[in-house]
């Protein structure tokens, strides 16, 4: 079967309707970047349990799906503009980013481009130099254009290697320059929004499949969890050569995110568990009297 | 209670498994961060050091020798090193160089490493408790794990750990058990099960049953070792059920709980099934061999 990743998704919001069909779909792996929650936070006790919940729970209910989830550890840029708080996620954020299956440091960037934020934004590439892992860029909705060139401008004065950087939230407008600078150049399908499947074919077309990363953001707002897959099958009809579209579902994620050493192909292409403790879960996803659906799973009846 | 565990020995012997087994490269960060650890008494680079220890060890089972095994049971009774692998052992010999004189501060900053751990640290850090240089302090912190819905976590407590049965009292022991029987978790595998084993479980077991029974489902077979010991004139009914469902698991589990049952009717239900009785006597059937038929059975 076609694989495809999703390397933004904050399936923290989405269903297990969602999960199980993004597996029937073909996805076999998803990355979570640490976000906002769609209102601020005021305590710094809340970024702790969402960051916990990314590396716990979150992980634990995308595997009884039979997808593997990573994720991303950061402070996003809207969250940054209240200082006192962000400096207390700051202190915070060490304790996460050498967690297990954390491939990157992100989402982060811009939002207003204020002080604060820049001043965040700055503090964590020095945090992902030290760590040494690539970086989630948020590029900013509004004042799109400026923000990327700035975002990369920035990242380039801390010294980062573009092949270290991925640049999402693309669109016509600002992939030629991420493209040309050498930065991975990532692309959000949202429906109505943003980048549309046809939009994306004809990037994919015009530009070819290296460094482009397609996936959803798919969150608590108006989005689509299979965004990938249909995205792929659009490209296919579009006359997109094979190669391409696994390119720009699946394989420039990893290749990508794997630059951590924190993902590998092999967790889903190989996922008998080598501690045999794990062979049989427990759950709490699925009530009991339920039967698992897929096969192989962690799954079983209580 | 608090058993005193000799702490010098506990970190020798795990470090010796490492020795055997882990990469020399990974043993020598292992020292270097240890000496970190010790020296520095700053948490950050201990907090850091357990998290980066994935970096470094595998989560391969440890192979611990029949000395090896008879080693960990003097050091403590019902540690199980061959429950454990490379990883939580590496996290556990670093845990237990962060030294705190007192309990209140050693629980802070044990509690910190637990409220932000990942699934592996978390899982090393609730078997890691019975070798902790301060335990009664810890035993909230235990039964907070158990509510996880998580199970390597809750494994990490209930199964092949000795902290439960010395630690717990009966409510938080008989919801553990409960639990363990509501996730079909191997029970054979909970250190201290005879011992603990309560006339209010058993009670709480068999209204368990009859709620299954009634919604046309089974209850498994090792649940019956609970109720064995506190077999009576209502519940040997409940036996009788169980004996006539045909199902040759069930039927060996209801005969070994009678077993432990000086009530007259269990005597005479093993008599009557003497085949079994004696595969019993003989040690062919125990919670062990009915435990593991009864996994074999579940969806892998």
């Amino acid at each position: 079967m076609e694989m495809f990743i999703d390397p933004h998704i904050h399936v923290v919001s989405r269903t297990t309707d969602d999960y199980e069909a993004m597996r029937k779909a073909g996805i076999v792996a998803i990355i979570e970047p640490a976000f906002w929650l769609g209102q601020p936070r005021t305590e710094v006790g809340s970024f702790k349990d969402y960051f916990s919940t990314l590396v716990g729970w979150e992980r634990f209910r995308a595997k009884q799906f039979g997808i593997v989830h990573y994720c991303t550890m950061g402070l996003n840029s809207k969250e940054a503009n209240n200082v006192p708080l962000a400096e207390e996620v700051m202190e915070l954020l060490p304790l996460y980013v050498g967690k297990e299956g954390v491939v990157a440091i992100g989402e982060i960037g811009y939002d207003d481009q204020t002080e604060a934020e820049d001043r965040f934004y700055r503090l964590q590439l020095e945090l992902a130099k030290e760590v040494n892992l690539p970086v989630l860029i948020h590029t900013p909705h509004r004042d799109k254009k400026k923000g990327t060139y700035r975002s990369m401008d920035v990242s380039e004065e801390h010294g980062l290697p573009p092949s270290m950087v991925i640049v999402d939230h693309n669109n016509e407008e600002t992939v030629k320059e991420v493209l040309d600078r050498g930065y991975w150049a990532a692309f959000t399908i949202y429906p109505h929004t943003k980048m549309g499947s046809e939009r994306m074919a004809e990037i994919v077309k015009h530009y070819g499949p290296e460094r482009i990363i397609v996936d959803s953001a798919a969150d608590w707002g108006i989005s689509d969890p299979l965004a990938v897959p249909k995205t792929a099958a659009l490209m296919r009809k579009m006359g997109i050569p094979e190669e391409h579209i696994r390119m720009t579902c699946y394989q420039n994620a990893l290749t990508a995110y794997s630059q951590s050493g924190q993902m590998d192909e092999m967790d889903w292409l190989k996922p008998e568990p080598i501690d045999q403790r794990e062979r049989q879960f427990g759950n709490s996803v699925l009530r009991g009297g339920q039967t698992p659906r897929v096969e192989g799973s962690d799954i079983v009846e209580n | 209670m608090d058993k005193i565990i000799d702490l010098d020995k506990a970190k020798a012997f795990l470090l010796e498994f490492l020795q055997q087994e882990a990469d020399p490269k990974s043993i020598e960060w292992l020292l270097v961060q240890k000496e970190k650890i010790q020296s520095e008494s700053s948490y950050l680079k201990f907090y850091m050091a357990f998290g980066q220890a994935s970096r470094y060890f595998k989560k391969y089972l440890l192979q611990p020798s029949e000395s090896q095994k008879n080693e960990a049971n003097t050091l403590l009774q019902g540690f199980r090193p061959d429950t454990w692998d490379q990883l939580q052992t590496a996290r556990t010999y670093l845990l237990l160089h962060f030294e705190e004189r007192d309990p209140t501060s050693w629980v802070t900053a044990m509690n910190k490493l637990f409220e932000t751990g990942d699934m592996h640290e978390q899982q090393s850090l609730y078997a890691a408790i019975p070798l902790m240089p301060f335990q009664k302090e810890m035993k909230d912190r235990a039964i907070e794990g158990l509510r996880t819905n998580i199970s390597s976590i809750f494994d990490a407590i209930a199964l092949n750990n000795p902290y439960p049965a010395a630690n717990f009292d009966e409510r938080a022991w008989n919801q553990m058990v409960i639990k363990s029987i509501f996730l079909l978790r191997p029970l054979y595998q909970i250190e201290g099960a005879d011992e603990r084993a309560n006339p209010q479980l058993a009670n709480i077991l068999i209204d368990f049953a009859h709620e299954r029974w009634a919604a046309g489902r089974k209850v498994m077979p090792e649940l019956w070792r609970f109720v064995g010991p506190f077999i009576n004139e209502e519940n040997i009914k409940d036996i009788e059920v169980v004996l006539q469902t045909g199902d040759p698991l069930q039927e060996k589990a209801a005969l070994l709980a009678c077993i432990k049952s000086s009530f007259d009717k269990a005597r005479n239900l093993l008599d009557e099934n003497h085949v079994i009785k004696e595969a019993i006597e003989t040690g062919g059937i125990t919670w062990e061999s009915i435990g593991k038929e009864f996994q074999e059975t579940l969806p892998k």
